[in-house]
């Protein structure tokens, strides 16, 4: 088992309140594999220093959680799937 | 023979110390602002005086803030 921190850069147009139900959805595979989900944390609405895919603002998301190392990448390939999702980086804290 | 003139570099004083800071994190973008040039680039060492290993914490830290749209790649301010 290993902490991982994610970043997430949500599309602007996805709506402010269904953001947290919508990282839940992706988390699920954490909690599935025996992971855990420390912490979640919603910056909320942000411009970006420079556009991404055209638009100059995202939602930002940070994901603090402990799970094996298969796991975390599965999670960070499912997100990169998705369409809404701009951007994603997967980190370990202090590694 | 002339005398080589040998200059002594003035110390600068370590801006993380100052800040108390302890591990250097690309979230903490007003941070890592203060090791940017206003056009975005990464000053060097010289000129932001702490100390190599940080630098290179810094080095990163930058760059991945980038990859994140936290910070500019570059910024034309001319």
């Amino acid at each position: 088992m290993r902490q991982y921190e994610l970043m997430v850069i949500l599309d602007p147009e996805t709506e402010e309140r269904t953001v947290g139900t919508t990282m839940d959805r992706f988390l699920a595979v954490i909690t599935k594999d025996g992971g855990t989900v420390d912490n979640v944390d919603i910056w909320g609405r942000r411009r970006l220093a420079y556009d991404i895919k055209k638009k100059s603002e995202g939602i930002y998301t940070v994901v603090n959680f402990t799970a094996e190392p298969a796991t975390a990448q599965e999670l960070d390939r499912q997100l990169n799937l998705n369409e809404s999702i701009m951007r994603t980086k997967l980190l370990r804290p202090g590694a | 023979m002339a005398k080589p003139v040998v200059r002594k570099p003035k110390k600068k004083a370590n801006p993380l110390k100052a800040a108390k800071v302890e591990n250097i994190d690309y979230k903490d973008t007003a941070l890592l602002r203060k090791f940017i040039s206003d056009r975005g680039k990464i000053r060097a060492r010289r000129v932001t005086g702490v100390s190599v290993q940080e630098q290179r914490l810094i080095a990163t830290a930058v760059k991945n803030a980038r990859e994140m749209a936290l910070l500019p790649y570059s910024s034309s301010a001319r």
